[in-house]
């Protein structure tokens, strides 16, 4: 194995709109070597590998590649380079066989047709080269996930001194699935190849990596070598404190209200499993985890969004269906992670947004809206909500983020809410306002509203939570009820680890 | 087996019960001068669907393929008419020329003013269709159409001596030509691509832009093929000609499995779906049922293929899901 430098990033700087998201970054890669990098959400990773894609233009800082200087001004640059990034969605063309996909764009032709003997005949060369064997003509949408980021990885090799980057990889990967994307990563490693690994999972790292980069608020905070590995002080190190403050214990407690929201065995097959939990009425209860945990589908099929396989849910105790008419008829809301897809209706007004779910009680038995009444629900949730412009006519795309998230918390609350389901309440919402929404969704549940809060910001999910749940890998992973909590027992809990047994791990 | 061969093999299927139907109900549906009559049938609309093939695999439309026949076929009969000196192959390659012209026009109009599809070509449509009523041949300020005297163009409606139709040999070319290109040549394989991931093909260095060109200049150079031997079995050139033809079209691309999402089928499969719209029309004017029925019958079988397309995609997506499911269940059991 040669220890030759493959990538070095020095000082980088990035800053979107007067925030500066890395704040000098170094980042080296060898050939031959797993190098994960970790960080909390807004840590600075994503827009790391951006720049080095060539996706963002950095403001700072200086990239080599194989010790040479290296402009990259776009993905086809990188490509050139030999950078190649695995994303979480494939970028394979699914019609095309899996030759076809190595291949594209470097066919070989003989007398202006495909040559496809030599064609398959390097096809089958790369495979033995890196001993990961697929059938080249099978079509890539027959494949399973992890047969078609096998391609993906095929893909990426057709270059000299390649580097491929992961990103989430096993994500959307089965456990057996992952193991053999392990496996496969191991061997490339053998073979010289240089990984960038990006990931939440610290078990991953643990398995995988020789060196791990650690980002936090846009800094590196340490390079640690394999043998340094532990995992209790990377999630601090992730975390940034060094040891759990009172101050920055929260206690988690079961709330005295009657139990509203019931759910038991709640399944999506391969999405999550035999999900069960009660909510009282007046609490916020917090759901953690990883991204690809489940939360956000567990939160959906409540809602009547997706089907549940398995599973019953109650309100109060009676039985709620599976459409998402009559649960909002029976008082659920959902505030989804996607505001600008999902939540709102961009071009329309503040008003038409607010009454946009609430047309059953604005309009008479014909279905003529009474418009009095749809500009006074609509001046009421400006008012309560401090919507600021407070101009009822105003498109809701031209507010900032949190005003626009108030607009959505407008519609459902305008209504006799019962449930009120959040994922991500805070998603791209600038720090000052982020209160606000808490102090909104605190004062929701203090009327005997049940919320849920979904959110991968351990900070917001520990202010906001009388009780969490967390979920790993499709199922609750773990509760906490009562007690004072951190958020480093959360993300313990989100990587596997469970704390309560803390000397299994050592 | 690979969802593409079941898919071939369910269009194959449904022609087969359709010719079982016909030829049981009817001692003179499998008649060799009535099998050549369906062939012949077959033959325009299917030239053009060679090219809506590579268009619809790109993810796109073609709306203007019956009007871009009718003009060239207008364009020729002008020829014809006033410059009865000018050779026949000539003429041809006029028409020929015309639609590879009225092609391109639709594919500056989708890559370069970056119009959708479906509004570009519905508008080249009326432009195409105007231009005809424009060319047409007047007296004294009205339309007159003129029958064409030309022997040696008329040849083009005639047969070889088994009673194979021309049209339905160079049919039968275009559909081997076509099947090539697309399954032996970069630019088929990159009409795959661009219509299944679009911006994986950018990523990947493909001229998505050029393919796309090239499947509208390909689809009008069929359009100026199949006019001549249109106007030559019409043997005079109408404005209405060809109206509504773009509709068969379709509904024959559709049939033979490719999706409108792109990147599925192949012109073997179009050439199986023209076979299946003619041999439709042909028994329901059988039956004595008016040119209503076979409208209508044309816009359900269309919904049904859609909707048949759609579920059967679901029917594999869940069942590769299934193995993933399975290896789930492993991991619960090792926990």
């Amino acid at each position: 194995m040669s220890d030759q430098v493959l990538l070095r990033a020095e000082n980088i700087h990035k800053s979107f709109s007067g925030v500066q998201v890395l704040k000098g970054v170094n980042l080296e890669i060898r050939s031959g070597e797993v190098h994960a990098l970790m960080g909390e959400n807004g840590a600075g990773k994503s827009t790391l590998i951006k720049i080095i894609m060539g996706v963002y233009p950095k403001d700072e800082g200086t990239i080599w590649i194989q010790g040479k200087q290296a402009e990259i001004n776009s993905r086809s640059d990188a490509q050139r380079l030999g950078l190649a990034v695995i994303y979480q969605e494939l970028s394979l063309i699914p019609t095309l066989t899996v030759m076809q996909n190595i291949l594209l764009g470097q066919e070989t032709r003989r007398c202006g047709l495909l040559d496809s003997k030599t064609m398959t005949r390097r096809v089958l060369e790369l495979m033995e080269r890196f001993d990961l064997y697929l059938d080249p003509g099978e079509v890539v949408e027959n494949l399973s996930i992890a047969q078609q980021q096998t391609v993906e990885i095929l893909k990426s090799l057709t270059v000299d001194a390649p580097l491929i980057i992961m990103d989430e990889p096993t994500a959307s990967l089965s456990a057996s699935e992952s193991e053999r994307l392990f496996d496969i990563i191991n061997r490339l490693r053998d073979k010289g190849v240089g990984i960038l690994y990006i990931t939440h999972r610290l078990e991953e790292v643990r398995l995988l990596a020789d060196r791990l980069t650690v980002l936090r608020d846009g800094e590196n905070v340490a390079v640690v070598e394999k043998k340094d590995y532990d995992p209790q002080k990377i999630i601090r190190m992730m975390i940034g404190k060094d040891i759990a403050t009172s101050a920055d214990r929260v206690a988690m407690h079961r709330p005295g209200g009657p139990v509203g929201l019931s759910v038991r065995g709640l399944t999506r097959r391969g999405v999550f499993e035999n999900v069960s939990f009660d909510a009282h009425h007046g609490e916020i209860l917090g759901i953690g985890g990883l991204v690809g945990s489940g939360r956000t589908e567990v939160l959906r099929t409540i809602f009547g969004a997706d089907r549940a396989d398995a599973g019953e849910i109650t309100l109060d105790g009676e039985k709620i269906g599976g459409t998402v008419a009559g649960n909002i008829k029976k008082g659920f809301g959902l505030i989804p992670e996607d505001r600008r897809g999902q939540g709102f209706i961009p071009l329309q007004s503040i008003r038409k947004n607010i009454a946009l779910t609430n047309y059953d009680l604005l309009s008479n038995a014909l279905g003529i809206v009474n418009s009095g009444r749809e500009s006074r629900m609509c001046d009421d949730a400006i008012s309560n909500l401090a919507v600021r412009p407070n101009i009822p006519s105003m498109p809701v795309i031209n507010l900032s983020g949190g005003n626009q998230q108030k607009v959505v918390v407008g519609k459902w609350m305008a209504r006799d809410l019962r449930v009120l389901l959040v994922d991500e309440p805070t998603a791209g919402i600038d720090v000052g306002v982020k209160e606000a929404i808490y102090q909104i969704l605190e004062g929701l549940a203090a009327k005997g509203v049940i919320v849920i809060v979904v959110s991968s910001d351990l900070q917001e999910l520990l202010r906001v939570s009388t009780r969490i749940l967390v979920m790993r890998k499709g199922r609750i992973f773990r509760e906490f009820n009562e007690g004072f909590i951190t958020q480093e027992d959360v993300l313990a809990a989100a990587s596997g680890i469970d704390n309560s047994r803390e000397a299994d791990h050592e | 087996m690979r969802q593409e061969s079941i898919r071939r093999i369910i269009s194959i299927c449904l022609l087969a019960l359709l010719v079982a139907v016909f030829s049981l109900t009817s001692s003179y549906f499998l008649a060799p001068k009535n099998v050549y009559a369906f062939l012949r049938d077959a033959s325009v609309t299917g030239i053009l669907a060679v090219g809506v093939t590579f268009v619809i695999i790109t993810a796109g439309i073609d709306l203007s393929t019956g009007a871009l026949t009718a003009l060239s076929a207008m364009i020729m009969a002008n020829f014809l008419f006033y410059l009865p000196d000018v050779p026949v192959p000539v003429v041809c390659l006029m028409s020929i020329l015309i639609g590879i012209l009225g092609g391109l026009l639709n594919g500056f109009v989708v890559t370069r003013l970056k119009l959708p599809d479906f509004i570009a070509t519905l508008a080249t449509q009326g432009i195409f269709r105007g231009l005809t009523m424009l060319f047409a041949i007047r007296e004294s300020g009205r339309i007159r159409n003129q029958v064409i005297k030309n022997k040696a163009f008329l040849a083009f409606s005639g047969k070889i001596s088994s009673g194979l139709f021309y049209v339905t040999i160079a049919f039968i070319v275009m559909v081997i030509v076509g099947q090539l290109l697309l399954k032996k040549t970069r630019v088929g394989v990159y009409t795959y691509a661009t219509g299944s991931n679009r911006k994986s093909a950018d990523l990947s260095g493909i001229r998505t832009d050029g393919i796309k060109q090239f499947a509208f200049g390909l689809s009008g150079f069929c359009c100026g093929l199949a006019s001549i031997f249109l106007l030559a079995r019409t043997g005079a050139a109408t404005v209405e000609l060809g109206t509504g033809l773009e509709f068969d079209v379709i509904a024959a691309v559709v049939v033979g499995g490719c999706a409108f999402s792109g990147g599925r089928g192949d012109v073997v499969g179009s050439m199986i779906g023209a076979l299946f719209m003619s041999i439709l029309t042909n028994g329901i004017y059988k039956y004595n049922l008016g040119s209503e029925y076979h409208v209508i019958i044309k816009g359900v079988v269309i919904i049904i293929m859609v909707l048949f397309d759609a579920v059967y995609q679901r029917y594999f997506r869940s069942r590769l899901h299934s193995s993933g499911r399975k290896a789930l269940k492993g991991k619960a059991v090792a926990q």
